[in-house]
């Protein structure tokens, strides 16, 4: 594929995630197999910057959660094509990730966005849903044996459930990072809940993540 | 005008009459641990038996003098009537709030069915009024009584998956249009019920399409319709309340027509009050948690205080009140209504 081609379909890429124009999406993830080439740059040089758009226009307030919702359709059409044709390698960093609402919490649309970025970033991502019992994300996490484990609430009386999931998975598996994240969520909190971090936003998130996971290659690395 | 009672200012203050000093109340849940603890009731316990409903309802106004007795304290009740099953989470020492575990998913077509008069026999809707009634016993007519619906959208929310209706406010106006339009009229029913037994004064709460997750456009073509529709056939006095951010949609709040509005702490009351002009009832804007929960009893008395002088007809939290908020912070919030002299 030439560069001017190469620059045109990236271009539709990601302004179809921008303004959620799944039909554009499809064809230009198709058009991009068809040549043949590795995706790792349509997914991330088109899907990715799109969505970083939309994170910034969410920010901005010119975009609100519906928007974010379609974007991350869009997303998730140009995903599918593209990731079965995406060359592995060894510096990408990639993880394995448990997500939830932690139980008696019902406010699922952070962490749905939170969830989407792992997506993105090609994690492998188990997510449990809303009002999950706090001992299911123990056992998840010794099923996938994830490297990490994400807990979501939005109240104040929810998130004390948190400290009582990071106990039991610390107790088990010390080295499994947990992050933390919802409204009510600060890093006082986190470190007081012996979470390995927290983030404000979905962005955030995804880098936080990417520390840890890039901590923990390090750790087995030097073991 | 005079006011001897409690209920007649807060009442009369909904209707627009300028009461002095401000009262200071709730049109959502306001049941606190300490009130909990005087009964030996456990939260979960409180939400299926009108008796120990009533009971707790009553008392923050027991306690404290809050200028409100709010049955109930979940938003349940609609979703529940229209075959949605709740969790009370009885099986749990934690303090939780109940949900809906099982979502009926109900069509247009089969909520236009639902909404008929037999609607108001489903599902604790007779157990609502008779704590209304119970609370009313015990109190008389010193406090006023109050009660609450969801709106149409948060309503969608809660028989049905979040995703797909917030999409389809973009994809597919029309049909999302229609959809609240069929549960603004259970949400007509159900409120007019609660309003002919012994409620006084009820609250519409559209708080998932604060404008932290609706833009104002959306706000402007899908919500407010359905809203303004409840509005026209709702008995007064009523308040629209939406929490979290709606700086930008407080004139379109106004518009739907509701007696009174009342927000929450991220929308400044100043503000508010300065663009929708001296008439306009607004009800707020105390934050629930860092004010009354985590805050200190001075610090919550000056926010209380300021939020009088920015202008509000009533103090009021920005949503339920926490049942772990401090009982020095709640009162603090109420001597400050009292003592400080309206601008
Ligand atoms: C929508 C909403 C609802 C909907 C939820 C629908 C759904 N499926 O999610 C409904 C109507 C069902 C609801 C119910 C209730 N709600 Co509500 N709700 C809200 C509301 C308006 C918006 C929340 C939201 O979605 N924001 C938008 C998203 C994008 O932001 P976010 O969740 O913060 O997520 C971002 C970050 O926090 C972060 N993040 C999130 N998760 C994670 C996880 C990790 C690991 C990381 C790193 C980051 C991260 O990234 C996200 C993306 O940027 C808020 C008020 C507000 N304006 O915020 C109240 C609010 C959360 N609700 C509140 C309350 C009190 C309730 C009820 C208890 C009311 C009642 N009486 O029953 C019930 C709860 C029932 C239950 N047991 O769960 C209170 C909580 C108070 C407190 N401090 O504890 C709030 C704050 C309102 C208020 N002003 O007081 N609610």
């Amino acid at each position: 594929m030439d560069a001017a081609k190469k620059e045109e379909l990236l271009k539709r890429l990601s302004q179809g995630v921008v303004e959620f124009e799944d039909d554009e999406v499809k064809e230009a993830a198709e058009e991009w197999v068809a040549t043949g080439e590795d995706t790792y740059d349509a997914i991330f040089d088109g899907l990715v910057t799109g969505m970083e758009e939309v994170g910034r226009l969410f920010s901005a307030q010119e975009y609100f959660v519906p928007e974010m919702l379609m974007a991350a359709d869009s997303l998730y059409i140009g995903l599918d094509i593209l990731k079965p044709h995406m060359k592995q390698r060894d510096t990408n960093v990639k993880g394995t990730v448990v997500i939830g609402t932690v139980q008696g919490d019902v406010h699922d649309i952070g962490k749905n966005i939170v969830k989407m970025m792992f997506d993105v970033a090609g994690f492998d991502v188990y997510d449990l849903g809303r009002d999950v019992p706090l001992e299911d994300f123990l056992k998840k996490q010794l099923e996938t044996k994830s490297d990490i484990v994400c807990l979501s609430a939005m109240m104040t009386t929810t998130m004390m459930g948190m400290p009582k999931v990071i106990e039991m998975i610390k107790e088990k598996n010390p080295n499994c990072k947990i992050l933390i994240g919802g409204a009510p969520i600060t890093d006082d909190v986190a470190g007081k809940f012996g979470a390995d971090g927290t983030a404000k936003d979905a962005s955030n998130a995804l880098e936080e993540a990417v520390k840890m996971v890039v901590a923990l290659k390090d750790l087995q690395k030097n073991s | 005008m005079t006011h001897s009672t409690s209920r007649d200012r807060v009442l009369g203050m909904l209707r627009g009459e300028k009461v002095h000093p401000v009262p200071c109340f709730s049109g959502v849940g306001n049941v606190t641990t300490k009130g909990l603890d005087k009964l030996g009731y456990r939260f979960a316990d409180v939400h299926n038996d009108a008796k120990m409903m009533a009971e707790a309802a009553v008392t923050s106004w027991e306690l404290y003098g809050y200028e409100c007795v709010v049955v109930p304290f979940d938003l349940c009740m609609e979703a529940e009537a229209l075959g949605c099953a709740m969790n009370p989470y009885t099986e749990t020492d934690e303090l939780l709030y109940p949900t809906i575990k099982e979502k009926s998913k109900l069509t247009t077509e089969q909520i236009r069915e639902a909404a008929n008069p037999s609607l108001v026999t489903k599902g604790r809707i007779p157990l609502i009024k008779e704590a209304a009634r119970i609370a009313r016993e015990k109190v008389g007519d010193q406090v006023a009584i109050g009660s609450y619906t969801l709106g149409p959208f948060t309503l969608g929310g809660q028989i049905g998956e979040l995703e797909p209706l917030l999409k389809n406010a973009f994809k597919k106006p029309d049909e999302m249009l229609d959809y609240l339009d069929a549960l603004a009229d259970v949400i007509t029913i159900i409120g007019k019920e609660l309003m002919e037994s012994d409620v006084d004064f009820i609250s519409v709460r559209e708080m998932g399409a604060t404008t932290d997750v609706l833009s104002p456009r959306v706000f402007r073509k899908i919500i407010c319709g359905p809203l303004k529709k409840i509005a026209k056939s709702l008995p007064s006095p009523n308040i629209l309340h939406i929490c979290g951010m709606v700086t930008p949609i407080l004139q379109d709040m106004v518009d739907c027509g509701y007696d009174a509005i009342s927000i929450d702490s991220k929308t400044p009351l100043k503000e508010a009050r300065e663009k929708l002009g001296p008439d306009v009832v607004i009800c707020g804007n105390i934050n629930p948690f860092s004010t009354l929960n985590t805050g200190e009893p001075q610090e919550a008395y000056n926010i209380a205080a300021q939020c009088v002088k920015d202008g509000a007809s009533g103090v009021h939290p920005g949503c339920d009140i926490w049942p772990t908020a401090k009982p020095e912070n709640i009162e603090a919030m109420i001597n400050a209504s009292k003592e400080t002299a309206v601008e």
